[in-house]
């Protein structure tokens, strides 16, 4: 990945200027999946089309606030998590975060949720508790879209986080350094931004934080309520002031901004110090609402420049969520968990407190085939795990498609908005056309090769290398 | 069995149907002249194997200075039995659950290189294993030392046998071919639902086609030609492999273990003569900070028992002296065990190395206890000299364009002084 990445030199000023559509750089298909494909998972056919009539700021308004209120999903979804609890029962829970990202109106949300597991990498290897793992993915579904600084210390009270980083164990006296660590480190300031001095001086502040009764307690016995020396802040800190210093640090602003820029503008171009500090300026000043710095990269005229643009590659999640909610399917979440842990996605068990690496680390020849394989099973209504709701030939018949360059076209503009070469464009013609010649079993029905062409051409789309792209 | 001669008859036919040898992944092309002389003494096509351990590997409870009073004071809990320590010489001896590197140790088969580390530690988990696979502890890192080497071996193939949700080590970053990561021959198919074979052989041709071709209209962005290669080494490498037996017999048991499952798909490769010059496998959980035991002996008993079957199937078919397993950690772990019966990050640590040509025996002192560096074990030997001994001495590449500078090489190798 890192052959591949190049840093950006732009003007700061032009660069988060707002994006307004022109003759140059129309408001279209495309542009319109980009922002679904970083925004959400990707749009399904009647949402492409009415971004495309909307235009952009309304579109990211919508995405943003959430089609319709998620209230009923919430209940449905409390009395799920509340059965698996009881049973502690794990792949349960992973499918239950999977039913929530194919069934939410407001998948933004579930989208930024997913930032922030891989932010606040916690994994249940360790943790081994379901209703912790469970509460702290509504910890981040609740603040998604909210405000940093809480996010930050209520995670670090999150009886999942406090088990995952040794916090429970810290004692008085012998003061464990792992979380103080991961919080400089990986969760607020990043390398360079602290020494070890700092970490070992902030480890005694977390000292007697525990849990009891499944929630957060503070044990004052276990507690060095000694002076502390933190980040050139002396005082007889306790860990709510740690992390009140850390957030007061200005690279705070600049870490967090990085990592937004990362997930949401490009994976391949490395912003500069200059580029990012207007966006970190007013994260800080809005004392940290994530909406600021999200909003004002995803209105601007980077976000919608070929530079940026599919300079990602998609997650397991982004990849398989994209094809079903594409393909307007409904499909049984367990199947689908047990199918990314195979692509190197495993919810809630991200291999280590770094989380995910993303980008090309994605792509090796086993997840590869993996994926490919995924896209056959969900296109091709014979694989037992996913049966016949998510069906190609049903979607192409619901939007009225009928001849081969209907269809082609169709499925190019769902799944990549039209971006393909005319040669792969004629090949998948070639192959529609030929189709049609068999041989085919004997018992099959006019319908039944029909059906199977759709199916089969629309696999090919899904196997192609753009589609890898976000 | 799938021999050579059937693997090179096969590659003929795949040049064929992909109507360009130039278009040919390179390790297929290239394997008739990287073919091996195995059965010759001195046979130039040596092969390393790196056993990552992850999370940061206890070196002080693992190569133990039994003799040391210090070791007792400092580990009140976590110390291990002196009359278990399985002795290397009078003053070190491996952890009780490494009985099978002791094993190898008699066989002289097992080098042990104390001490290792470099300047200026980090004891970050991510930049110390940067650290160590890029070679380098320069503040951008962006290719690995196994990356570089493999530049330099005729682009011989290399293979990364994960476990599951496992990425491609970055010491491969900057290899010519990107080296594909395995975890089972089984799943390596690319599946179609086809109505017939002939159109089972259209739709794969459309697959395969776009990604030797280019099916992108652009290529401004280098992430598609990344995710071409990617898929077209996917699907060859999936052809290939589809055909290596699934009639391995191997000559000593394997442990039921995920290190030890991988290691013995390394021996089949191996043996299948691909040409691979490099394998790569990890095996987590060494981070110990609270609760170190059993969770350490746990670990110590995979890694032993897994490299010891490994070296024994491989020796028992006559590539023992081909054979170099090379174990690393991104660092040891304190000297002192900390309030939870665990340790935190430390530095130096010892390495291992196993093979028929290694210079069996303990290479260097074990760290002064007594003159720690900031509570850590200070290293003597920078762990690029180690490095450095493998590339020039046992691969066969210049390390001094790998490493960046020349690095004093540690004798590990019988034929060195």
């Amino acid at each position: 990945m890192r052959n591949l990445i190049k840093r950006l030199h732009l003007d700061p000023a032009a660069a988060w200027s707002p994006y307004r559509p022109s003759a140059e750089q129309p408001w279209n298909l495309r542009r319109a999946g980009h922002l679904y494909r970083r925004v959400a998972f990707g749009g399904n056919w009647n949402e492409l089309q009415q971004a495309v009539q909307a235009g952009p700021e309304a579109t990211l308004q919508r995405l943003l606030q959430g089609a319709a209120p998620t209230a009923e999903l919430d209940a449905q979804c409390a009395g799920m998590a509340k059965s698996m609890i009881a049973t502690g029962d794990v792949e349960q829970m992973k499918a239950l975060w999977l039913f929530r990202m194919l069934n939410t109106p407001h998948p933004a949300q579930e989208k930024l949720t997913l930032f922030w597991h891989n932010h606040f990498a916690t994994s249940n290897a360790k943790v081994n508790n379901v209703g912790y793992m469970l509460g702290q993915n509504e910890l981040f579904r609740r603040h998604a879209l909210g405000n940093f600084g809480t996010l930050l210390q209520e995670i670090s009270k999150d009886p999942a986080m406090l088990v995952w980083l040794d916090t429970v164990q810290s004692k008085r006296g012998m003061p464990n350094e792992n979380y103080a660590r991961e919080l400089m480190e990986l969760f607020s300031l990043g390398i360079g931004n602290y020494t070890e001095a700092d970490i070992r001086q902030a480890a005694r502040a977390f000292t007697g934080w525990e849990i009891r009764g499944e929630k957060f307690f503070f044990n004052r016995s276990q507690h060095d309520p000694g002076k502390k020396t933190v980040l050139g802040q002396t005082g007889n800190w306790g860990g709510e002031d740690i992390v009140r210093i850390c957030l007061e640090q200005s690279a705070c602003p600049r870490f967090i901004v990085r990592k937004l820029f990362r997930f949401y503008v490009s994976e391949t171009l490395e912003p500069t110090d200059e580029l990012i500090a207007p966006v970190a300026e007013a994260f800080r000043r809005s004392n940290y609402e994530i909406r600021v710095p999200l909003e004002m990269m995803l209105r601007s005229q980077l976000f919608y420049s070929p530079e940026v643009y599919r300079t990602q590659v998609k997650s397991p999640t982004d990849f398989a969520i994209g094809i079903v909610r594409g393909l307007e399917g409904r499909v049984g979440t367990l199947s689908l968990a047990d199918a990314l842990d195979n692509l190197g996605q495993k919810l809630f068990y991200p291999p280590s407190v770094k989380g995910w690496d993303g980008g090309t680390a994605w792509l090796n020849s086993t997840t590869l085939l993996h994926r490919q394989n995924l896209a056959l099973a969900l296109t091709s209504t014979q694989d037992a795990r996913f049966g016949r709701r998510t069906d190609p030939a049903a979607l192409v018949r619901k939007h009225g498609k009928k001849s081969d360059e209907e269809v082609v076209g169709f499925f190019v503009d769902l799944f990549l908005q039209g971006d393909l070469s005319d040669e792969a464009r004629q090949g998948l013609l070639n192959y529609l056309r030929q189709a049609r010649q068999g041989p085919y079993p004997v018992y099959w029905s006019e319908q039944d090769r029909e059906d199977h062409r759709l199916r089969a051409v629309c696999h090919l789309v899904l196997t192609l290398p753009e589609f890898q792209l976000n | 069995m799938f021999t050579r001669r059937d693997f090179l008859k096969t590659s003929s036919m795949v040049t064929l149907g992909l109507g360009s040898s130039a278009l040919l992944p390179r390790f297929l092309s290239r394997t008739a002249d990287a073919a091996p002389l195995s059965g010759k003494p001195g046979a130039k096509d040596t092969i390393l194997v790196v056993v990552q351990l992850t999370g940061g590997n206890d070196g002080l409870n693992t190569v133990i200075p039994f003799k040391d009073p210090l070791y007792a004071r400092y580990r009140p809990t976590l110390k291990q039995p002196v009359d278990q320590i399985k002795k290397l010489n009078d003053e070190v001896g491996l952890h009780p659950a490494l009985g099978g590197l002791a094993s190898l140790y008699e066989d002289n088969a097992l080098c042990v290189v104390q001490g290792v580390g470099y300047p200026n530690p980090s004891q970050s988990h991510f930049r110390s294993m940067d650290i160590w696979h890029a070679g380098s502890t320069a503040e951008t890192l962006r290719e690995g030392w196994l990356g570089k080497a493999l530049g330099r071996l005729n682009n011989a193939p290399a293979y990364h046998l994960g476990a599951e949700n496992e990425a491609a080590p970055f010491a491969f970053a900057g290899a010519p071919i990107k080296v594909p990561s395995l975890t089972s021959l089984e799943e390596f198919q690319l599946r179609t639902a086809a109505a017939s074979s002939p159109d089972s052989k259209a739709q794969r041709a459309v697959i395969e086609g776009v990604v030797r071709g280019g099916s992108s209209p652009k290529q401004e962005s280098s992430l598609i030609d990344f995710v071409q290669r990617t898929a077209n080494n996917t699907y060859a490498s999936s052809r290939r492999l589809a055909e290596i037996g699934k009639n391995y017999e191997p000559k000593v048991p394997y442990p039921a273990s995920g290190l030890a499952n991988r290691l013995k798909l390394a021996a089949q490769l191996i043996d299948a003569d691909l040409g691979a010059r490099i394998y790569y496998v990890s095996i987590d959980g060494f981070d110990t900070h609270a609760g170190q035991e059993p969770t350490h002996t746990t670990l110590l008993t995979e890694v032993s028992e897994a490299l010891a079957a490994f070296y024994k199937d491989l020796a028992a078919r006559g590539q023992g002296e081909r054979l170099m397993v090379m174990t690393f950690s991104e660092f040891g772990r304190r000297a002192r065990e900390n309030g939870s019966k665990g340790t935190d990050h430390g530095s130096g640590a010892p390495m291992f190395l196993v093979g028929g040509r290694v210079k069996a025996g303990v290479v260097g002192q074990h760290p002064s206890l007594e003159k720690l560096e900031d509570g850590n074990l200070k290293h003597h030997t920078d762990f690029r000299q180690v490095y450095a001994a493998i590339l020039d001495g046992w691969l066969g590449v210049p390390s001094r364009e790998i490493l960046g500078q020349a690095f004093a090489p540690v004798g590990i190798l019988r034929s060195q002084a």
